[in-house]
């Protein structure tokens, strides 16, 4: 399955995104702060399971960023009090809206980030399951 | 009621704000830092999250440093702190079917689509205080979780799965019914001022957001006949959920995952008469963090408010979701500790003209008949020393 590449950036090490955005990234382009990151509210709408009655479940905090890289807008937008990963987030989306020639490196970085997370995933799945329950009835023993 | 606004207490609040953060911090133990707060009392802020419906690990785990672990106080503050904030976006429905599953049991049926999976639980332990903990170290800290990791082979870990939902079972061989169709607007509580009947978008509204005891105390008294609503858990299930909202470009973005508790709970519905065939409906229940309590009695308590005939507390929607708002009824309780001098004072002395006018209609009796000894004189020595009781 292709790695959604916000649910990598928003899942992945922020020490490892921060690195890579300053390394890899500010040294090559003007990455023009539009909307500096700032915290707001995401209403979660939820619904019941059998008659679809959708209701709000309450809010999230979430913070959201916008920058502009040659030209091309990008929004960052994550759960949390996350200033670096909004900004970092916003800066990678403009990068893929203004198909720069750099996207391989990102692409790259993604790639290894998304491999991280389903081991990191996997792992906690794998000792969940371990919770899991085998019945047997009295008389097998 | 009357209120006149007082002053002259300023100093006195501002020492007592000083004295209560010095009680907090006299014996000079090392500050608790929000990390150790966030991952060490994960359920206490999950709670308080939910209570304060707003999701914010991070904030929730100061809050409930700054007031001292009071879980009433600190979801308060996190409600308060969410006002200050704009709303910005609108998620996507979450998509339970799709959780990261932590932990999803049924009591209902013993072999259900995945198994039943524990996850992280202390439901089956014994209550016995732990004293191994007076001496935890980092080292043993280490050491479990090393132990613990090797139990997995790291170099091959199963695939993460989803898991079938036990009502889709049911609802496919027709044991599910729907209840009578009601009022489907989805309204917003925190918008607009909830009226009775509330449709029922704002009761789940407002039980997601309810007090974990409060709505606990109601689910409980309709478990034990007050109520007419004794479910058996369909399908509890606790873990990751992933939230998307559309971004200023018109994008749907995913923006992280948040930790939900839900419960499906089955119950027999009512049926139209003595000849109509018995069927079941559910009572859903959807919390932020793993709040099993709170998810179940919402179950409950949706179920009830939706019960005709009875008419027991849980049944009666404005007693229900007026009553178990932690914040609101904290709050209404709080006020009684603030000055009611004038009100009490107008009180104090309706009493005292009303004493006065029984021992003089007594003394006027006494005088046509001695029968009637004289009362006691009242002791005025109470209220001798402070003037505002004299009257």
């Amino acid at each position: 399955m292709a790695p959604d590449r916000d649910y990598v950036l928003c899942e992945c090490s922020l020490e490892a995104l921060k690195t890579f955005v300053s390394d890899q990234l500010l040294p090559y382009y003007q990455v023009n702060l539009t909307k500096a990151p700032a915290t707001c509210l995401t209403m979660v709408r939820a619904e019941d399971s059998v008659e679809n009655q959708e209701f709000y479940l309450g809010e999230a905090l979430t913070t959201e960023c916008e920058v502009e890289v040659n030209g091309q807008a990008g929004y960052g937008i994550c759960l949390g009090d996350e200033p670096d990963r909004a900004y970092c987030l916003a800066t990678v989306d403009a990068l893929f809206a203004a198909g720069d020639a750099r996207l391989p490196t990102v692409e790259a970085f993604l790639a290894a980030q998304w491999a991280a997370i389903q081991q990191r995933e996997r792992l906690e799945f794998s000792q969940i399951m371990r919770t899991k329950v085998d019945f047997k009835l009295m008389e097998q023993g | 009621m009357g209120y006149v606004a007082v002053k002259g207490g300023t100093e006195a609040i501002e020492n007592a704000t000083d004295l209560v953060e010095f009680y907090r911090v006299r014996d000079q133990t090392s500050p608790v830092q929000l990390q150790q707060l966030q991952a060490q009392f994960r359920l206490a802020i999950d709670k308080i999250m939910g209570e304060g419906s707003f999701y914010a690990p991070e904030y929730g785990a100061l809050a409930l440093k700054q007031v001292e672990g009071d879980g009433l106080e600190a979801a308060f503050i996190l409600r308060a702190f969410r006002a200050t904030l704009s709303r910005k976006y609108y998620s996507a429905i979450l998509d339970t079917k799709s959780m990261f599953v932590q932990r999803r049991i049924s009591s209902s049926f013993r072999d259900i689509p995945g198994g039943q999976v524990l996850g992280p639980t202390r439901d089956y332990t014994q209550r016995l205080i732990d004293t191994r903990l007076v001496d935890e170290t980092n080292e043993h800290i280490r050491a479990f979780l090393a132990g613990f990791a090797s139990r997995i082979d790291a170099a091959t870990p199963g695939e993460v799965t989803t898991f079938g939902k036990v009502v889709d079972i049911l609802r496919a061989q027709g044991l599910l019914k729907e209840v009578r169709p009601e009022d489907r607007r989805v309204v917003d509580i925190t918008r607009e001022a909830v009226k009775f009947p509330a449709p029922r978008s704002a009761r789940l509204q407002m039980l997601a957001r309810a007090e974990t005891g409060g709505i606990m105390a109601l689910g409980y008294s309709s478990m034990r006949g007050h109520g007419g609503v004794h479910p058996t858990v369909g399908e509890l299930r606790v873990g990751l959920v992933d939230v998307k909202v559309t971004d200023p470009a018109g994008r749907n973005r995913y923006i992280g995952r948040i930790r939900v508790t839900e419960a499906e709970m089955i119950t027999e519905a009512q049926t139209a008469g003595k000849e109509a065939v018995p069927y079941y409906a559910i009572g859903y229940g959807l919390c932020f963090g793993q709040n099993e309590t709170k998810a179940i009695c919402m179950g409950i308590l949706d179920r009830a408010l939706r019960t005709e005939g009875n008419r027991a507390p849980a049944n009666d929607q404005e007693f229900v979701l007026y009553h178990t708002d932690g914040i609101e009824a904290m709050g209404f309780t709080s006020h009684l500790k603030l000055p009611h001098y004038v009100t009490f004072q107008s009180g104090l002395s309706n009493l005292r003209e009303a004493v006065d006018r029984e021992r003089a209609a007594k003394k006027d009796q006494g005088q046509s008949s001695t029968a009637e000894p004289e009362p006691p004189e009242q002791p005025a020595v109470v209220f001798a020393e402070n003037p505002d009781l004299t009257g």
